[in-house]
């Protein structure tokens, strides 16, 4: 029988710095058949295995732009992830995957997007971003909210402009604090704050949200207030999956598994779930 | 196949002639208590347990294990699962309910190919309680004491001898190899009759309607505090309960490369580090949390709401093993009623 634990060979064919603690991975397995197999969709996570450090859940950062590989970009925090931070180019790690529930991609088709990301949660969102690059006749009006705690945690910084030229797409930016001389021509404050500039209403929208969850809870209580439906809201939830295949019982959260019912979630449905600060 | 008779003076024969063709594992004391254990000599069997200290989910997800080892450029070798077949004698109905359970959750979309090989490698012989211990409340949870389904054949003592009904064909097989004796009608009667006897005994019960919406309404009841206070986090009710199947996943250090392994290890929601995330981050850093987290497992939403039907409605099948071994004397069926409103 084959044992999905056993990870596939992967190379690290690019890296990119990100911020100060963040590098985005472009990750190739080594043999054509698992390239062939691995077809992620927004949103999924992948396990990435060190030999001797062990495995970590990773959401993947890029979307359909790559055929040969896949992106993820990663924060140096814990203990596979520091030591991924020392790899560099040829590098190589096991992959296995890709797990989890994606985004609503064809819910959202005809429909407005509103996006909004905190801190390192832009990244599993950056996929969406690129299938609405890739697609935009099949989307509505798409719009972007990205709060970080100062601007040099900001992600994919190069790559706004770009999108902001995506024909009916707009970004906000915020930051919790601004250090003293550095130059930050846009808001100050949570990303809720973004709220009042936003055009995208309840009509005919779908909302989707990543980033710490206490964030994710100021961001969907203020949609809600909005007279957003729950049911229009989408939200990534982090959780430490040991095994992404539903055995290992780490992301339960009441009936409900990380790995197997999610990342991605319906508002809705995590509704009276306990161990939430949603 | 009729119900056939084994006298039990002839059961060291049987048990002989199967461990031929099995890796037999049966309970057998151990102390004053019990434990599954490999059956060398038929005369260390001991059919008249009522539990055992670990449940036999022990034999298809092992408490540690390795699932494979690394080679010099850090290549996955997995590790050889045993491949002899495997007969587990004289499970109970509470224990072979917990191992359908831990079928739905090994397999499915993807499976744990080391559990699901043990599996299909192995061969049920179930025993019907018909002496129900201090702790037991299998009848309330629907899982016992009479086991339905998941049996090659079923044993039931009948004093001098043993009822041997029949589930499978590889039972029949087993079935053929304890003798010709067929059961009488008076058998069975005695069968039911010890049966009924025994359902009379039971001191522990759960009312389990509408018990998962009670629980589900009850996730801010101060009893999860309380209960925090005097709960040690010791884990000892997880690693003894039969459907508790949470894992770790992580690699132990060997001298080099080639001598580190990924191993899964049982785990426990009890212990601080089981809900961390990064940057300290911990969903369930209150020991009420933790509690609750296991309370709710086995009482609410662990059973069918996160695998669909199986036997019982919930994760717990009444075997009182958390009940026997908390040393401080939190009892899953005290909290069950507590939360009904006493």
């Amino acid at each position: 029988m084959k044992d999905p634990y056993v990870p596939n060979t992967a190379e690290i064919v690019n890296v990119k710095k990100q911020s100060h603690d963040t590098k985005t991975y472009s990750i190739r397995l080594v043999k054509k058949e698992k390239r062939e197999e691995f077809r992620a969709k927004p949103g999924q996570f992948v396990m990435v295995s060190l030999p001797g450090l062990g495995e970590a859940p990773f959401s993947l950062s890029s979307g359909p732009e790559k055929e040969d590989s896949f992106d993820s970009t990663i924060r140096a925090v814990g203990n596979v992830t520091t030591a991924l931070d020392q790899f560099g180019i040829g590098a190589k790690i096991g992959v296995r995957g890709p797990y989890g529930k994606a985004w609503p991609i064809e819910e959202a088709k005809a429909r407005n997007i509103l996006l909004v990301a905190g801190g390192i949660g832009l990244a599993p969102l950056r996929p969406v971003i690129k299938t609405i690059q890739a697609n935009r006749g099949t989307f509505k009006h798409f719009e972007i909210l990205y709060g970080t705690r100062t601007p040099a945690d900001e992600i994919f910084t190069d790559e706004y402009d770009q999108w902001q030229r995506i024909p009916n797409t707009t970004m906000h930016l915020t930051v919790d604090s601004v250090p003293k001389g550095v130059l930050w021509p846009h808001r100050i404050g949570v990303v809720t704050a973004l709220f009042d500039d936003t055009k995208t209403t309840p009509e005919d929208s779908i909302v989707m949200t990543c980033g710490p969850e206490i964030m994710m809870r100021f961001a969907a209580q203020g949609l809600v207030a909005r007279k957003f439906r729950k049911d229009q809201i989408y939200l990534s939830l982090e959780r430490r999956m040991k095994c992404g295949m539903g055995h290992c019982g780490h992301c339960q959260i009441g009936r409900m598994f990380v790995c197997r019912d999610g990342p991605v979630f319906n508002y809705l449905d995590l509704e009276g779930l306990p161990d939430l600060t949603l | 196949m009729k119900p056939r008779i084994l006298m039990k003076a002839n059961l060291s024969h049987f048990v002989d002639g199967l461990k031929r063709e099995f890796r037999v594992v049966g309970p057998k004391k151990k102390g004053s208590q019990h434990v599954f254990d490999e059956i060398y000599n038929p005369e260390s069997l001991d059919l008249s347990y009522v539990t055992t200290i670990l449940p036999p989910r022990k034999l298809f997800t092992p408490p540690s294990e390795s699932i494979f080892s690394f080679d010099s450029v850090g290549e996955a070798i997995p590790t050889a699962v045993d491949t002899r077949r495997l007969l587990v004698f004289g499970i109970h109905s509470c224990d072979l309910n917990g191992l359908l359970l831990l079928d739905r959750v090994f397999e499915h979309d993807y499976s744990y190919p080391r559990y699901v090989e043990r599996r299909r490698n192995s061969v049920i012989v179930a025993m019907t309680c018909t002496s129900i211990g201090d702790t037991c409340f299998c009848d309330s949870m629907g899982t016992g004491p009479e086991p339905r389904k998941g049996y090659d054949i079923l044993l039931t003592d009948l004093g001098d001898r043993l009822l041997i009904e029949v589930g499978t064909v590889e039972g029949s097989r087993l079935a053929e190899m304890a003798g010709s004796d067929e059961a009488q009608a008076s058998d069975l009667a005695l069968k039911e009759k010890l049966l009924s006897e025994a359902k009379t005994t039971f001191r522990k019960k759960i009312d389990t309607n509408g018990l998962s919406e009670i629980f589900e309404k009850n996730l801010d009841n101060p009893l999860w505090k309380e209960l925090a206070g005097k709960d040690l986090a010791c884990a000892q009710c997880v690693m003894s309960c039969p459907t508790c199947f949470c894992l770790d996943i992580r690699d132990k250090w060997g001298s080099n490369l080639g001598n580190t392994v990924r191993c899964v290890e049982w785990d426990s929601c009890f212990l601080l580090e089981f809900a961390e995330v990064a940057l300290g981050g911990n969903f369930r850093k209150d020991r009420s949390a933790r509690l609750r987290q296991f309370m709710g497992h086995n009482l609410s939403w662990g059973g069918v709401a996160q695998y669909g039907p199986v036997n019982g409605q919930q994760k717990c099948v009444g075997c009182g093993r958390c009940i026997r071994v908390c040393p401080v004397g939190i009892d899953i069926t005290e909290v069950a009623r507590e939360l009904r409103g006493g």
